[in-house]
């Protein structure tokens, strides 16, 4: 359905700024993910320590839609769309804040351990990273221009990351039965790889959740899985 | 299953048509909403199913209204008993200037439903407690009604249609005059009386609507344009007409 404006200007406009706020956020998630990575690309620790304060911004802007939802639901008591756009809202930013944290976490795990790290693995990591980093782009796109289809997509292509995430654990562990020196960055990086497919699956849950928004059912089945 | 079901129902005020082909099946003991902006003819539908828009002499109704199979729209029903089955509760609060006893009385009275002074004693004083005003005014039932807080007069008027044993209780903006206390005092009640009655209630609270009912029909220029479980129709209405007007976009 396509909505006209609400009658009370200020209604409309206090939705608008919270689908402003999502898109902001998930704009700077994205970031965040981005310069995860390629921080382990680049070797540049830098980008990862950027990705570490950056979550600062991240957590703000998790509790400035949730008061915006609390606000929204005690004065204005939102109906129908309305109700899913205000409690989509509120489930999406969670899902972008842990997608935050999880890339903070990764980029921590990198200062650690540095980023001369073995190539087998960092080339898994970075096609896995690449992949993750698409799922959440194209979700967010899927948000903002309310396109169900691409949602559809997200929660079907979340196998790949799973079957991904797999093989590169069994790759890394046989990494570390040849170069035993290697275990506590290969620890490290065994933990990345998981973070990575935990990122697809909170893509997974946001792509649910815009299903959600736009139609008012859930997706149905069981979650394709790796 | 169904208390009422109306078939085609159009009602004409003169020349003008202020329902158009309404069909809608009532469950029995639910609460039945009706929605819609000022004029839509959610009013004038409540009042065919007790035969009310019959006052209006210029008013016509045509189509089928059935209540447990007997056409509610025939000429030749007894409309006084029609009314005894079919309660009504009005916006604003009007009991009669009598006592708070003869206000509960006046029913069962004209309808010769109490043998004896005992057996009216006790229809009073379970209509009211049914109205959860008993323990408010049993010491004081030969007050005059009028003299009551407007919240208590509305559930006085709702213990005076529930002393006639209604199979329907009809309620046209029944808190439009009341503060919150005494609006959810009369949803909490809306909620024990649909044990035992069916209940339709118009009203232009939508979150009124939401909280105590179980169906929702909204209006719109005479038509029903929607009509459905209320979590539905709060949620995921299927028709755009009834989103734009329960989110605010109309206009």
């Amino acid at each position: 359905m396509s909505e006209k404006p609400h009658i009370v200007k200020s209604y409309e406009e206090q939705l608008q700024l919270l689908k402003n706020t999502i898109v902001k956020m998930g704009t700077g998630v994205e970031k965040q993910l981005e310069n995860t990575i390629q921080s382990l690309v680049k070797k540049d620790i830098s980008l990862a320590e950027k990705s570490i304060k950056d979550d600062e911004l991240t957590d703000k802007y998790e509790i400035n839609i949730e008061e915006q939802v609390v606000n929204l639901i005690a004065l204005r008591q939102p109906m129908a769309i309305d109700l899913r756009e205000t409690v989509v809202a509120l489930k999406v930013s969670s899902d972008l804040e842990r997608i935050g944290d999880l890339s903070k976490n990764i980029s921590k795990r990198l200062t650690k351990i540095g980023t001369d790290l073995p190539n087998d693995i960092t080339k898994n990591f970075e096609i896995a990273g690449l992949k993750a980093s698409k799922q959440v782009n194209a979700v967010l796109n899927s948000y903002l221009h309310r396109a169900k289809d691409t949602a559809e997509n997200v929660w079907n292509s979340d196998e790949e990351i799973d079957q991904m995430t797999n093989s590169n654990m069994e790759a890394a562990v046989k990494h570390l039965e040849k170069n035993k020196n290697d275990i506590q960055k290969v620890t490290q990086l065994l933990f990345m790889l998981k973070n990575i497919e935990r990122i697809g699956d909170h893509a997974t849950n946001i792509a649910e959740q815009v299903y959600f928004l736009i139609t008012g059912d859930y997706l149905e089945g069981d979650r394709p899985k790796g | 299953m169904s208390k009422i079901k109306a078939e085609n129902v159009n009602v004409y005020y003169g020349s003008k048509q202020a329902l158009f082909d309404v069909s809608i099946d009532i469950a029995e003991k639910e609460v039945t909403a009706l929605i819609g902006p000022s004029g839509c003819g959610k009013s004038t539908f409540l009042r065919c199913l007790n035969r009310m828009n019959d006052v209006i002499e210029i008013c016509r109704v045509e189509g089928s209204i059935k209540m447990d199979n007997l056409e509610l729209n025939s000429r030749k029903l007894d409309v006084v008993r029609l009314r005894e089955s079919v309660g009504m509760v009005f916006q604003k609060p009007n009991p009669f200037p009598k006592t708070i006893y003869e206000n509960v009385a006046y029913g069962p009275t004209i309808h010769g439903i109490a043998q004896s002074k005992e057996e009216m004693d006790q229809i009073v004083e379970t209509s009211l407690k049914k109205a959860a005003l008993w323990n408010e005014v049993k010491d004081r039932l030969d007050e005059i009604g009028t003299g009551l807080s407007g919240g208590q007069q509305q559930r006085l008027c709702i213990a005076r249609a529930i002393s006639v044993s209604p199979e329907v209780i009809l309620m046209d903006e029944p808190c439009s005059a009341l503060d919150p206390i005494a609006t959810a005092q009369i949803e909490e009640l809306i909620d024990d009386l649909k044990k035992e009655v069916t209940i339709v209630i118009v009203t232009h609270s939508m979150s009124q609507a939401a909280r105590v009912s179980q169906k929702t029909g909204f209006f719109h220029l005479g038509k029903l344009i929607e009509f459905g479980p209320t979590d539905k129709i709060f949620k995921n209405p299927d028709n755009q007409q009834t989103q734009d007007y329960i989110t605010g976009r109309f206009g």
